[in-house]
């Protein structure tokens, strides 16, 4: 059993950040105000990448990759 | 897999390229994926192979915002940089700083290729510590210190941003 005194570790700092880690750990964070500005300044990271965009390629990627796809004919051959 | 790309590189025409030919070795080497991985797994790691490739084949790593690490002089770090404020010449680079210029951005632009790869996997495109290791053949311990270590820095890069 992890003694509620003890500072999170990075790992337990992430899975706070991501509404994760076990209450009973959780509960140190009221008590310290150490690991709480640490945790803090983690989550705004976090936040901020897994809000990031997707991007995606143009128009008619999918074709011009199938185009240079080697395809299998019936008769076995491969056929680009 | 493209957003991946696309951050690795942070330019598009190339991204795609890279994209391209990862689904080509993909599609036309399907008879050697192993079923014991994901499929997305596999796709990831061709890419970001494809990616640290070219960084390394065009040492385009070295051109961080930040210069070359064997800059030693304010000069030679200006000189070395990327200048993503620049490239305003063509359509194409106004869109990649819209969409590549937010400070976020910018500071993940400013960690080391490896350290990028895993934060990009962890935070953007959601997998697992034991995911990334797999995807990257890194052991699990090498990842989560990467992870570590790319989160402090951003940090640093978005104090010093905000300072």
């Amino acid at each position: 059993m992890t003694d509620i005194s003890m500072h999170l570790n990075t790992d337990e700092i992430e899975l706070w950040a991501q509404g994760l880690l076990p209450a009973v750990r959780a509960m140190h964070l009221a008590d310290c105000s150490l690991c709480r500005v640490e945790a803090e300044r983690e989550r705004k990271v976090i936040l901020e990448l897994v809000q990031l965009p997707k991007f995606a390629p143009r128009a008619g990627f999918a074709d011009r990759v199938m185009a240079q796809v080697k395809v299998p004919t019936p008769s076995g051959d491969w056929t680009a | 897999m493209f957003s991946l790309l696309y951050r690795m590189v942070r330019d598009r025409a190339l991204a795609e390229d890279l994209a391209q030919e990862t689904f080509i070795k993909v599609l036309n080497g399907i008879k050697s994926y192993r079923p014991e991985f994901k499929f997305s797994s596999w796709i990831f790691k061709i890419a970001n192979n494809a990616a640290i490739d070219h960084l390394r084949r065009k040492s385009i790593d070295t051109l961080s915002l930040d210069g070359a690490p064997s800059a030693e002089t304010p000069e030679q770090m200006r000189a070395t940089s990327l200048q993503l404020g620049d490239r305003t010449e063509s359509p194409l680079a106004e869109v990649e700083n819209r969409e590549l210029g937010t400070a976020i951005e910018r500071a993940i632009a400013r960690l080391r290729p490896e350290y990028r790869s895993c934060i990009l996997l962890r935070h953007v495109e959601g997998y697992s510590y034991e995911e990334i290791a797999d995807t990257l053949e890194l052991p699990l311990g090498t990842v989560k210190t990467y992870i570590h270590r790319a989160r402090n820095e951003l940090r640093g890069f978005l104090a010093d941003r905000r300072d």
